[in-house]
């Protein structure tokens, strides 16, 4: 066993610093201390984006040849710790993280071709349309019916939690073009190259925290070309399951991220007055409660790092699970925090302020602004990408084998 | 012991449920809360028909007479429809305060504030850590035959549209806490007016140097105003959980995955349990409290069990309230992440339940 880091990475790390220091506009750092959500704000996350392309560092976990940096684990555990520690805004994970990589494992040189340079540069941006109304765990029982027609699959049917669909120009969908056999087994996986075809439309949903995020998309007689399908027809579960690997697995550590929440709670405890003297950063029960969180984060970070640099524990098959289920918890344990540290001064809606870009100045600091939103926002976690009664239930099946 | 409401709160639960399921329905609060209007003219006339606005306060003051437990009565029914009129704010706390001072002005005052014609505010909090009064620091100064205000307070609702209000500030530096009352346009207030999270409307007022008069003799009643603002506010947070814990319970009957609701499922479950034991918990301290407080037997760590409790337990049910419903649960449309909101501003105001546990484990 080996802790260390080799020495010519503090260089790496100096540089990767340096260039967060440097290249973001102020509207971006501004979207990456507002963001109170695992998506950030769209445009100034675009804007980001393109400019990590220009760099050659957009996906580091890609392949070199599509694009990736060639990049040793090691050097992608400081490219994200830099930029946790310049709060910058992460990255949208559709595109990027969940269609860029399921083209590049399994889509046809045609489809590469031509989409993978737009996840790349930025120019695309994906929506997932898997959920639908009556489907949200049980993903195999969706209705979405798509049916041949000549070169055509005619849509109808309806989708839902379509995070940032009114953003987006690409989307990657789940229909059902079989009725017959096993629920699964009439799946199929489309890529529409566009979101505005007749018979599409596209309708915003307000969240908890009064921020539109997510979308219903609604498909009537809806006219798209086959060749988006990925994989064969009625074949998309299995394509859905592949893809699900880079969603709940993920390139990314969640612990950084969680690492500044609890910087920032600190931070602000160090400035709140304690109701029993003192401030609350010297309050046993604030240093109590804290210090489970952060143990708590700790250990994420190590099976991270464990898991980043090929250790056994990934290849459990629990890990997309576990990892899911402990990143997810901590996200709302911090969150909580944060938002029981600001208080009353947590209880002012303040969507405007929360703008990037608004001139509307906040009623308190920018920690108070952030807390209310992101603990509201983060009451998903333990809801997308597979519920957590759903992830313990997968992991409970491997327990003992 | 008997711990039921009387045949005369019943009667009033009764009236008042009617009104609110009749004009208070979910969907016409939502359209209030997203209208220019802080809260609803005609809700607040029908409670001062009911006699909700004068219900706490004296006869002699001109009240009808009631006792916490009346409040907590129909408090619990506020909770369950989400009411956004400042009742804590205007009667139960600046209303109170008036009640307690001498003198023409508060007189005068209350009596606005009984009737309904005007609303009074109350302006308490200072944000972190004032759940300890010892931190409060807004000082009056003695000035002529009154004071002078400067500070800043936080969280006042209807603090912008109030007629004057009520603000608890030290007399004197270092001094003991006081009632002062400023009357709206009085010169140096400046007020930032705001929607809460739970859809209330608030303000922060920023005193320069304000003209404000000491309400005499009220300070005395300090104590007792707070507990029992507490105590309501708690019934408040305890109708909402119980209406929490209905609506959950239905939605898991009839939400289907796998092909069976999702109530069948062990983990759905027992969560749908623990909500039930979480509010049913916090309803008995709530009922015991109360009979405690009518009696005058209320202590400090009585209260800080309940509020400590009735924070803590909310909190939890809104939380598993907005996971068994799954995505939802997670947009404006539906009511539970507004009841889920509105538990933690109960939560929140008046120190959170970490402060009042640790007080309860203080002994
Ligand atoms: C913020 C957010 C973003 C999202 N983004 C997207 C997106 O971009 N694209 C997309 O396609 N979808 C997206 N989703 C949808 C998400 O994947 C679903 O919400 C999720 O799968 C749960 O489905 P549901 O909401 O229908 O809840 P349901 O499946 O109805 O579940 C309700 C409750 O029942 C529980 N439950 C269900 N089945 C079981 C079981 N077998 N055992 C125990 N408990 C069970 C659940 O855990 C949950 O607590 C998003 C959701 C959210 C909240």
């Amino acid at each position: 066993m080996n802790i260390d880091f080799a020495p010519e990475l503090e260089a790496f790390r100096a540089e990767v610093a340096e260039f967060f220091a440097t290249a973001p506009t102020p509207a971006i750092r501004e979207a990456g201390r507002k963001t109170t959500s695992v998506f950030a704000p769209f445009k100034e996350c675009q804007e980001w984006h393109r400019i990590l392309f220009e760099k050659g560092w957009v996906a580091p976990h890609w392949p070199e040849e599509y694009g990736g940096t060639g990049w040793s684990v090691e050097q992608r555990f400081i490219f994200a710790e830099e930029y946790r520690k310049a709060d910058l805004p992460p990255l949208l994970p559709q595109s990027l993280g969940m269609v860029g990589p399921l083209l590049i494992d399994i889509g046809t040189q045609e489809q590469k071709e031509r989409y993978l340079p737009g996840i790349l540069n930025g120019d695309d941006f994906w929506a997932q349309g898997y959920s639908e109304p009556n489907s949200g765990s049980d993903l195999a029982s969706l209705s979405c019916r798509a049916v041949p027609d000549g070169d055509d699959y005619i849509i109808n049917g309806s989708k839902i939690w379509t995070t940032y669909a009114h953003h987006a120009n690409r989307m990657f969908l789940l229909v059902r073009t079989s009725t017959e056999g096993k629920k699964q087994q009439g799946i199929t996986f489309l890529l529409l190259d566009r979101v505005d075809y007749p018979g599409m439309e596209i309708r915003p949903i307000i969240g908890l925290d009064g921020c539109p995020e997510q979308c219903e998309v609604f498909f009537e007689d809806c006219r798209v070309p086959q060749s988006g399908r990925v994989g064969a027809e009625n074949d998309g579960w299995s394509v859905a399951k592949h893809l699900l690997k880079h969603e709940r697995g993920g390139g990314n550590a969640a612990s950084p991220t969680l690492m500044r929440y609890c910087e920032r709670a600190r931070q602000a405890a160090a400035e709140t007055l304690s109701p029993f003297g003192g401030t609350l950063a010297d309050d046993p029960v604030f240093q109590r409660d804290m210090g489970e969180l952060e143990a708590d984060i700790a250990s994420l970070a190590h099976f991270e790092k464990l898991a980043i640099s090929g250790h056994e524990i990934a290849n459990d098959p629990a890990f997309p699970s576990m990892n899911k289920t402990m990143n997810s918890e901590l996200v709302q344990r911090a969150s909580t925090m944060m938002a029981e540290l600001s208080g009353v001064d947590g209880m002012a809606r303040q969507l405007e302020a929360l703008r990037v870009g608004s001139n509307v100045e906040p009623l308190g600091s920018e920690f108070d602004l952030i807390s209310m939103p992101l603990y509201l926002n983060s009451r998903a976690t333990t809801i997308y990408a597979g519920s957590n009664e759903v992830q313990r239930d997968l992991i409970a099946r491997t327990v003992g084998s | 012991m008997d711990f039921r409401f009387t045949d005369e709160q019943e009667m009033l639960r009764d009236g008042v449920g009617k009104f609110l399921e009749k004009s208070y329905d979910f969907d016409t609060r939502q359209k209030l809360v997203r209208s220019d209007d802080p809260w609803s003219a005609s809700a607040w006339e029908q409670f001062a028909e009911f006699g909700l606005l004068a219900l706490p306060f004296s006869e002699e003051r001109g009240g009808l007479g009631g006792s916490v437990t009346d409040c907590v009565a129909f408090a619990e029914l506020f909770g369950k429809h989400l009411v956004v009129e400042p009742y804590a704010s205007a009667i139960l706390l600046a209303g109170a305060a008036l009640a307690e001072a001498d003198g023409d002005a508060a007189a005068a005052w209350l009596e606005k504030a009984m009737s309904g014609e005007a609303v009074v505010a109350f302006a308490y909090e200072e944000g972190r850590g004032t759940a300890a009064r010892d931190l409060i620091s807004m000082v009056a100064t003695p000035s002529g035959d009154g004071f002078t205000l400067s500070g800043e307070k936080r969280l006042v609702h209807a603090g912008a549209e109030a007629a004057a209000i009520v603000v608890v500030a030290r007399k004197g530096e270092g001094g003991p806490l006081g009632f002062f009352l400023v009357e709206a346009g009085t010169k140096g207030c400046d007020t930032r007016q705001y929607t809460t999270v739970d859809g209330r409307s608030a303000a922060n007022i920023r005193f320069d140097g304000t003209p404000a008069e000491e309400l005499v003799g009220a300070a005395d009643a300090m104590d007792a105003i707070l507990a029992k603002a507490v105590i309501v506010q708690c019934a408040e947070a305890v109708g909402a959980m119980g209406a929490l814990v209905s609506i959950t319970a239905d939605y898991a009957m009839t939400r289907k995955q796998f092909g069976v609701p999702i109530a069948t499922f062990q983990a759905v479950a027992h969560r749908l349990a623990d909500m039930k034991i979480a509010y049913t918990k916090a309803r008995a301290t709530l009922i015991y409290t109360t009979a405690l407080a009518e009696s005058g037997q209320a202590g400090p760590r009585d209260l800080a069990i309940l509020k400590g409790q009735t924070g803590k337990l909310g909190k939890a049910v809104g939380e598993a309230a907005i996971q068994t419903h799954g995505g939802v649960g997670m947009t404006d449309e539906l009511s539970v992440s507004h009841y889920h909101k509105r538990l933690l501003a109960c939560d929140a105001q008046f120190g959170d339940h970490s402060y009042h546990l640790r007080r309860v484990g203080q002994g």
